[in-house]
Parts: structure tokens; C-alpha cells; sequence
């Protein structure tokens, strides 16, 4: 009897690690951030370009008026904001707040509850005029449930921009590790899971239809109206071999995919195949918004590794950089907080000349502007070290277009930039932006 | 008070419970539901797969493609001439409107008693300037198109290749 036990409590011991193994090994959440910052903006780019349909697509005087929808509404667990608007501002309110809240996801900014708004958006829009949902529309509901319950905006975001800058304010060298926890390791599983099977059945149901088994869907897709491809019918009609090729190879993929994607050699491949898929599916039949969603939810199958491996590339890549600072400013200190905070790979070193002096820039130069020192020993100042570093730090990225307009962004910029330096003592006791005091 | 240790298993445990439960439903929600064991399975997950829209078969081109019919559409004025349209022309694959269209003239064309009524009703308002009397909906069903009609030039929405029959005759109302 204590055997049996003993075997038994083994059986279930070995189950629990298999399933802890499986579901909660600790893992950073870079795969699903990719996921969510293309996810968010591909819904702001959609939904915004239909902002002038919106009353035809979503209105009383629309294409389906809501009586209609509600008449032929065969469940009750089918809800939608949208039934209970009366006013016009209304649905406009809740465009507007659809899209600003697209635009949060997709930057990162105060995710944890702007994501179940835009679940919510979602879902309001495709049950409210239910017949015009078509493949995109379904897996975006799927995907974005998964993120609402998944610990995203702790990396790539606003979110971890913000508690950067935080513990930043405190002591300017400090550093935020990176969040990881068995949580996010799980959701991004789940994620994975949810890709796999939706590939497995597009796969399986292939198999049942004859233009599929005969090899000529290709054929048959580019002579449908809607994805009608002129210049793809003249090849495929003068070399019909093609069809049959691209269309075993699509079956191929989607059949091996499921099982192959979660092997560590063969993963690389079956991603690849997949993405190349959806870029065949955007470019050749039109299907864009749909593809680019699709390659997101295939970013959960992206190694965290390989990431850090890329980060680190573009590291050694843009090499050492140092800014030397003056640390008795607070102005300066709160600036370089703010900066610093949206270098995710830590390029950037700092130097305090008050307290290290630089042995590359004199005192008296910094004194009058903040130096960016480079690998080979040149020496960039003010508005010039800003403009070499947003090109080289990525999460500064967007700020490239303020600083390389042709002209412009030096004929405004050095005297902007000139103007704040000599007057940083002023800007420093207006305490901008500053949450609380800076520690001494 | 719950100890730290049975607050972090009762957590281990939900979590447990949840990705099990999601899991079910990604794998189960598309699965033929024609066998008994699968609409048994379903019935537990009906309410989450509904109230999330996760009720989805993953069928996209399948079984088989579909060529799916042309929607069009006449309008007869006061004076009783025709206006022929074929609104898939204008319409752009760069627009999200694309593919909501399609869905919705399919609608139209598939479900004509249910969406006929209220589509008229929106082309009648749309086309106001031409003082339509009714609207004539029509399908446009493709036939057969082989690869030596592409090498003679032909396209597929050819009238040779087309047969045009009427969905439904809408009367404007208010006209």
C-alpha cells in the first residue's frame, strides 16, 4: 500500500513539474510587447482610416441598422457597446476613445487597463454589425484577450520609460532590471498555443476541399474579385506549375507549423515560412491589415535570447558612448533621467564632470553645453550629441524626425537648444516635470 | 489571514485553472461541432467563446476557396431610366473598407430577406441626387476561368465569364 502511494505521489509529482515546465518557466515579456506594439498599431491605423465610414458601418443609418442586428441576434452573450448608443457624439466619443486607447497599446502607455478598453472596442464593433467581420477581425479578439490577462507594457513601453525615469530621479546611474516572471512565460505559451491550433485547423480544413487537393486554389484566389491579381495571373497562367507549388507549399506550412514551431532547431524555419506566408497573403492578395496581425501573434515564437542577441549586436554595432553632464544642475539631471530612461539597451554611459572630469572635454566646455564623447574620441556638444545619439539608441527612434529635417532641425535646434543651456539654472528651480525632489 | 505559502498556491493554482480552461477553448471552440462529444464539450465554454469572440473555425480559404458572387446594383429614377453600379470597383485594398464591404454585399447577396431591405434603404439615401423610384440588387456569379482565357487576354469578370441574375427589387421608400 505505501508503494502504490509512494508511486503514486511520484506519478502526480512528475505531472506538476511537466506542467509547471511547461507553462511557468520565467520568461521576459519582449515577445508579446512586439506582439502588442503591432497589434495597437495596426488597430489605430485601421480603425482611424474608417474613421469617415463610421456611421455607415456602426450607424443607426448604416449598412445594417441596430434593429436589424438586434433581430437577428442568436445569442444573448453576444454584447456590444454600440447597441445602447442613441446619440450621435456618442459613437464619435467612443471612436475617439477607441483610437486614443489603440494609440496607448501600442506605445505602452498605462497598459494595464488601456488594453481591456480596447478589448472592449473590439468586440463592441465586430458584434454590432456582425456580418462585415472578416478573418482579421477574428483573430485580433483572440489575441488581444490573451495580452488583457498577460503582464505586457512592463518592456518597449511608456509604462517602463516612466519607472525608469522613476528610479532614475533617485540615483542617476541606477538600473531597472528587466521584469520577468513565470506569468508572462505562461501567457506568451498561451499565445503560441493560440497560433499553432488556428494554423493547424486553417490546415486541416484545406485538406477537405478539392481546389486545395487538386492544387489549384492559388488559381482560384487570384481570379476572385476581391483578390484579383492581374500580373499574378499572367505568371501562374504561363507557368500553372507555380499554382500547384504555392499551393501544396501553403498546405505544407500550415500542416507543419503546429508541430514543428516548438522545436529549438526547427523553429527558426517554420517562423520564417510563416511570416513568409502572410508577406505573400499582403502583398500578392491585398490582405495587409490581416498578414501584419498575423506576424504579430507569430512574435510569441521570437526567443527573448534572440532579442537580447540583437540588442546587443546594435550595441557593439553603435559602440561606446559617453555623456558628460553637469551633475549640480537639476535642470540637466531631471533631462538626462528622462533620456536615459528610454535607452533600453544601456548604451549610453554617464559622466558627472562636477564629480569625474572628463579627460576628453574640458570643464569650461561643459560647463556651457552637455558632450557627447565617442568611441574614436570626437567630441559632440549640445544639440549635436542629442542628434547622433536618438539615431542610435532605438527607443529614441521617434524622436528622429524632430532632429533630421533637412535645415530645419539644426537652424532650430542649436539656438533652442543654446537658449535652455544658458538658462538652466532658471529651468532647474521651475523643477519641470519633476515628481518629487531629487535625492542629494 | 491566508499564509504567504497557501496565498502563492491558491495563485499557482488559478492561474493552473485558467490556462487549462483558455486552452480548451482555443482547441475545442474550432473543431467540427458535428459529433455529440464535441457539442458536449462546447456547451460548458458556449458563454466565453460568445462574450469574447472567440468562437471562431479558423476555415479561412476552406474547404475550398469560393468565388464568391459580384454585387451590384441599378437604380431606377422617376423617369424610369437605369443606373447600373458595380461598387467593387471603387474600392481599394488599402482601404479597411475593402474587405467590410465584401463581407457586407455577401450579406446582401447570401441573406436577402434579412439585409436586402435595409441595404436599398442606405443606396436609395446615398444615391438621393438621382431621385431613385426602386433598386434593383443583382448578383454577378463568375463561371469557369482557365489559364489559356488569361493567355487571350480575357478577365475573369468578362461578361462571357458572368451570369448577372437579381437578388431582390427594392422600392425606394419616400421617393
Amino acid at each position: 500500500m505505501h508503494r502504490i502511494l509512494e508511486f503514486v505521489r511520484n506519478v502526480f509529482a512528475a505531472l506538476g513539474r511537466a506542467w509547471s515546465g511547461f507553462w511557468f518557466q520565467t520568461s521576459v515579456t519582449t515577445p508579446l510587447e512586439l506582439a502588442r506594439m503591432g497589434i495597437g498599431a495596426a488597430l489605430l491605423f485601421h480603425y482611424a482610416m474608417a474613421t469617415p465610414f463610421l456611421f455607415d458601418l456602426w450607424g443607426e443609418g448604416g449598412w445594417v441598422p441596430r434593429a436589424l442586428v438586434l433581430e437577428n441576434k442568436t445569442d444573448p452573450w453576444m454584447q456590444s457597446l454600440l447597441y445602447y448608443f442613441t446619440a450621435p457624439w456618442q459613437w464619435v466619443a467612443f471612436h475617439a476613445l477607441f483610437l486614443v486607447c489603440s494609440a496607448a497599446l501600442m506605445v505602452g502607455w498605462r497598459t494595464s487597463w488601456v488594453k481591456w478598453i480596447v478589448l472592449v472596442g473590439q468586440i463592441s464593433y465586430d458584434y454590432r454589425t456582425p456580418v462585415l467581420f472578416y478573418g482579421v477581425d477574428k483573430i485580433l479578439a483572440c489575441l488581444l484577450l490573451i495580452m488583457c490577462v498577460a503582464p505586457i507594457g512592463r518592456a518597449m513601453s511608456l509604462d517602463r520609460v516612466r519607472a525608469v525615469r522613476a528610479a532614475k530621479l533617485e540615483k542617476l546611474a541606477a538600473t531597472l532590471p528587466p521584469y520577468a516572471s513565470p506569468w508572462a512565460g505562461a501567457c506568451t505559451r498561451l499565445m503560441q498555443i493560440q497560433m499553432a491550433v488556428l494554423f493547424f485547423y486553417s490546415g486541416v480544413g484545406k485538406l477537405r476541399g478539392d481546389d486545395w487537393w487538386n492544387g489549384d486554389a492559388l488559381w482560384v484566389v487570384f481570379i476572385t474579385g476581391e483578390h484579383y491579381n492581374r500580373f499574378m495571373l499572367d505568371l501562374l497562367a504561363s507557368h500553372y506549375w507555380l499554382t500547384n507549388v504555392g499551393t501544396y507549399g501553403t498546405v505544407l506550412i500550415e500542416l507543419a507549423f503546429p508541430f514543428l514551431i516548438w522545436q529549438r532547431r526547427t523553429r527558426p524555419y517554420l517562423l520564417a515560412a510563416a511570416i513568409f506566408l502572410h508577406v505573400q497573403f499582403a502583398v500578392l492578395m491585398g490582405l495587409f491589415y490581416f498578414s501584419f496581425v498575423m506576424v504579430m501573434g507569430h512574435m510569441s515564437f521570437v526567443r527573448p535570447e534572440w532579442l537580447a542577441r540583437l540588442g546587443q549586436a546594435w550595441k557593439r554595432r553603435m559602440g561606446d558612448m559617453e555623456m558628460i553632464y553637469d551633475g549640480r544642475c537639476g535642470f540637466c539631471v531631471r533631462s538626462m533621467a528622462w533620456f536615459l530612461a528610454f535607452d533600453g539597451l544601456g548604451q549610453v554611459r554617464i559622466r558627472d564632470f562636477r564629480i569625474d572630469p572628463s579627460p576628453v572635454v574640458s570643464d569650461a566646455q561643459v560647463e556651457k553645453a552637455l558632450y557627447l564623447v565617442l568611441p574614436d574620441g570626437r567630441a559632440l556638444p549640445g544639440f549635436e550629441a542629442y542628434r547622433y545619439v536618438v539615431l542610435r539608441v532605438p527607443g529614441l527612434w521617434w524622436q528622429i524626425p524632430f532632429f533630421y529635417v533637412p535645415v530645419l532641425s539644426r537652424l532650430c535646434g542649436h539656438p533652442i537648444y543654446n537658449w535652455i543651456a544658458a538658462n538652466r539654472g532658471r529651468l532647474s528651480s521651475l523643477r519641470l516635470g519633476l515628481a518629487r525632489p531629487l535625492a542629494k | 489571514m491566508i499564509s504567504q505559502q497557501w496565498r502563492a498556491r491558491l495563485t499557482y493554482a488559478a492561474m493552473s485553472a485558467f490556462l487549462a480552461w483558455h486552452t480548451a477553448t482555443i482547441v475545442i471552440a474550432p473543431a467540427p461541432d458535428v459529433s455529440a462529444f464535441v457539442q458536449a464539450l462546447r456547451v460548458p465554454l458556449h458563454p466565453y467563446l460568445v462574450f469574447f469572440r472567440l468562437d471562431n473555425p479558423w476555415d479561412f480559404f476552406a474547404p475550398n476557396v469560393g468565388r464568391r458572387p459580384q454585387f451590384r446594383y441599378i437604380i431606377e429614377d422617376v423617369r424610369g431610366n437605369h443606373h447600373p453600379f458595380m461598387p467593387t470597383k471603387d474600392l481599394n485594398w488599402f482601404h479597411p473598407s475593402f474587405f467590410w464591404s465584401y463581407s457586407w454585399y455577401d450579406a446582401v447577396i447570401d441573406e436577402p430577406e434579412t439585409y436586402a431591405d435595409a441595404a436599398a434603404a442606405f443606396l436609395c439615401r446615398k444615391h438621393a441626387s438621382l431621385h431613385p423610384v426602386s433598386i434593383i440588387l443583382l448578383q454577378a456569379e463568375g463561371g469557369d476561368f482557365t489559364p489559356e482565357d488569361q493567355l487571350a487576354g480575357k478577365n475573369p469578370m468578362d461578361p462571357e465569364f458572368v451570369t448577372v441574375t437579381t437578388v431582390k427589387r427594392v422600392a425606394c421608400t419616400g421617393s
